[in-house]
């Protein structure tokens, strides 16, 4: 289990205890967070499950591949922390992460 | 609402030519109710609960997603369920398409679909859509009117995704002849449907030739990219593999998007300022689409198959029970939705509606059958104005009188006649 801390575009936060292996978004998902709409259901094919990685941890994550870019562009969003939570793996590198998520996923 | 205490869903023809009664009678009796008359369905109207079901797939199986209680196969619901569910798909090649698949199969064919719905290929498409628009808008551009259904919305819902997977146009002639008849899709009334006579059949063929075409002999086209889509472990998965992903996508594009066209002719006639509202602001089609989406989404009701004991809206729901998700109730949950039977465009969470599923089974067409929508209202503001259904023919707005598809899964019309005027 590893730390992650979501928060809403007004400044609440959630923070849950997410299992290893498990995607950043479904950890969030089970935890009923709903500011991550995640309507594909993690297939990289929806770009609703947004979040804003802070500038020092981006280095720590796998860079995003292809298909994560392609649909991050798709959905206009142009914040230079976003990632797609359902391509991010949760490891043991992310204990204590915080990011924050978009006001609206759409 | 008592009459719909003995209503049978997958039989009666005014339930299904209105389903929305119906829904609100299931309603009152809670976000999660018993069906009035068979004890393995269990009616899902609630939003939240509805949600929560397309996103447990531990606990319910898309086995029976198109059929519902009517797989031909008999459950035993005393016995584990996720044998069963093996064994049916093996007796039944339907029942392993990609939208009955469940984890992990479905991460196989979906990775074949992913190669084939890109947005760089989704761009290329829309640049195909505003041609054929045009090209089938003057078919009929002559006459004053059309029937949105099979002069409209069949051939181009057919022919985008035959441009999308690549078929080469000369062959797009022959593509727009395979429609099937209503009867032959699942969820017909009844429970009987002939999926052996679907056209889909034929489109296969021809699918098995293109692949193992392009395998043998590589061009720079769309085919040899889908011929060469690897699966999630790296694989080239088994050309018939590919063509079930890839002819699914005509079943799954084709009613479904037939009606998005019907719905928003439907709300144009019903409120005749709309069209100029649009006409004013262009930007706002995206809104009105959504909107259209949420009142007349094609697939009124969709099932999951509960696998293990689990408790939803608090109803207890036992292995073998089909949960049939009433999409189009639960897009009218007063809980999400403020006065929800209103068509209102400008409402602030329009795009939270559940038209295209949720979960890993969400609809893999939506950000293409919302450009098609889009690129089709764009092009028939160009050519015509003053768009109102045929009130000879249908009757008056409110009262519309319109066949339905007698269907219990998919909500549409067979026939829609529509006026206009002539811009150019
Ligand atoms: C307005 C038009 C459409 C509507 C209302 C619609 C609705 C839906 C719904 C509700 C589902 C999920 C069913 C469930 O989970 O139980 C679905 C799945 C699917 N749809 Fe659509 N659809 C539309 C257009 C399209 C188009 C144009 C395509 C083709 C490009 C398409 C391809 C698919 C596929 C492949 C799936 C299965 C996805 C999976 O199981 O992973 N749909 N659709
Ligand atoms: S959940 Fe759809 S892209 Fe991440």
């Amino acid at each position: 289990m590893v730390k992650i801390t979501y928060i809403e575009d007004n400044g609440e936060r959630h923070t849950v205890d997410a299992p290893l292996g498990l995607s950043m978004m479904k950890a969030a998902v089970n935890q009923g967070i709903e500011a991550i709409v995640a309507e594909c259901g993690g297939n990289c094919a929806c770009g609703t499950c947004r979040v804003y990685i802070p500038e020092e941890w981006r280095d720590r994550l796998q860079p995003p591949e292809e298909s994560e870019s392609e649909m991050i562009q798709y959905s206009g969003d142009e914040d230079p922390g976003v990632r797609l939570s359902c391509q991010i793996p949760v490891t043991e590198e992310l204990d204590g992460i915080e990011v924050r998520m978009p006001k609206s996923q759409y | 609402m008592t009459k719909y205490e003995k209503a049978d869903v997958f039989n009666d023809a005014e339930v299904t030519a209105d389903p929305y009664p119906f829904f609100e009678y299931l309603r009152e009796m809670g976000p999660v109710t018993r069906d009035p008359l068979r004890d393995d369905v269990v009616h899902v109207t609630g939003y939240d609960e509805g949600n929560s079901i397309f996103k447990d797939d531990e606990n319910f199986s898309a086995v029976d997603c198109t059929t519902g209680p009517f797989l031909p196969y008999a459950f035993d619901r005393s016995r584990d369920m996720d044998e069963q569910i093996a064994d049916c798909r093996k007796q039944f090649p339907f029942a392993d398409s990609i939208i009955n698949q469940d984890l992990p199969a479905h991460n196989r064919s979906k990775s074949i679909l992913n190669g084939i719905i890109t947005p760089a290929r989704l761009k290329a498409n829309e640049e195909f859509m505003h041609t054929l628009a045009n090209e089938i808008i003057d078919e009929f551009i002559d006459d004053g009117r059309f029937d949105v259904v099979s002069q409209y919305g069949q051939p181009f819902a057919q022919l985008v995704i035959a441009d999308l997977l690549g078929v080469p146009k000369e062959d797009h002639n022959e593509v727009r002849g395979l429609i099937g008849a209503p009867d032959q899709m699942p969820g017909t009334l009844g429970g009987q449907f002939d999926f052996a006579n679907n056209p889909l059949m034929k489109m296969g063929m021809h699918f098995v030739q293109y692949i193992t075409d392009r395998r043998a002999n590589p061009r720079d086209d769309v085919l040899t990219r889908l011929a060469h889509q690897t699966v999630d472990d790296g694989s080239l998965p088994d050309p018939l593999e590919v063509v079930a992903v890839a002819t699914f996508l005509f079943g799954a594009g084709q009613d479904t998007t037939v009606q998005l066209f019907t719905g928003m002719m439907r709300y144009l006639s019903e409120y005749p300022d709309l069209e100029d509202r649009l006409r004013a602001d262009r930007s706002r089609i995206p809104d009105f689409i959504e909107e259209v989406l949420r009142m007349q989404g094609t697939t009124k009701s969709t099932f999951r198959l509960c696998r293990r004991p689990i408790t939803v809206g608090g109803v207890d729901i036992a292995p073998g029970t089909h949960v049939m998700l009433h999409l189009a109730g639960m897009n009218r949950d007063p809980r999400k939705f403020e006065n929800p039977g209103k068509f209102d465009m400008d409402r602030s969470n329009l795009r939270t509606h559940v038209t295209f599923g949720r979960g890993i089974h969400a609809c893999a067409g939506g950000p293409l059958a919302r450009a098609e929508g889009r690129v089709s209202l764009e092009r028939m503001f160009d050519r015509f104005r003053n768009i109102r259904i045929d009130e000879e023919k249908h009757g008056s707005p409110g009262q519309w009188e319109f066949d339905y598809l007698m269907n219990y899964s998919l909500r549409g019309v067979l026939e829609m006649q529509v006026l206009f005027d002539r811009i150019d």
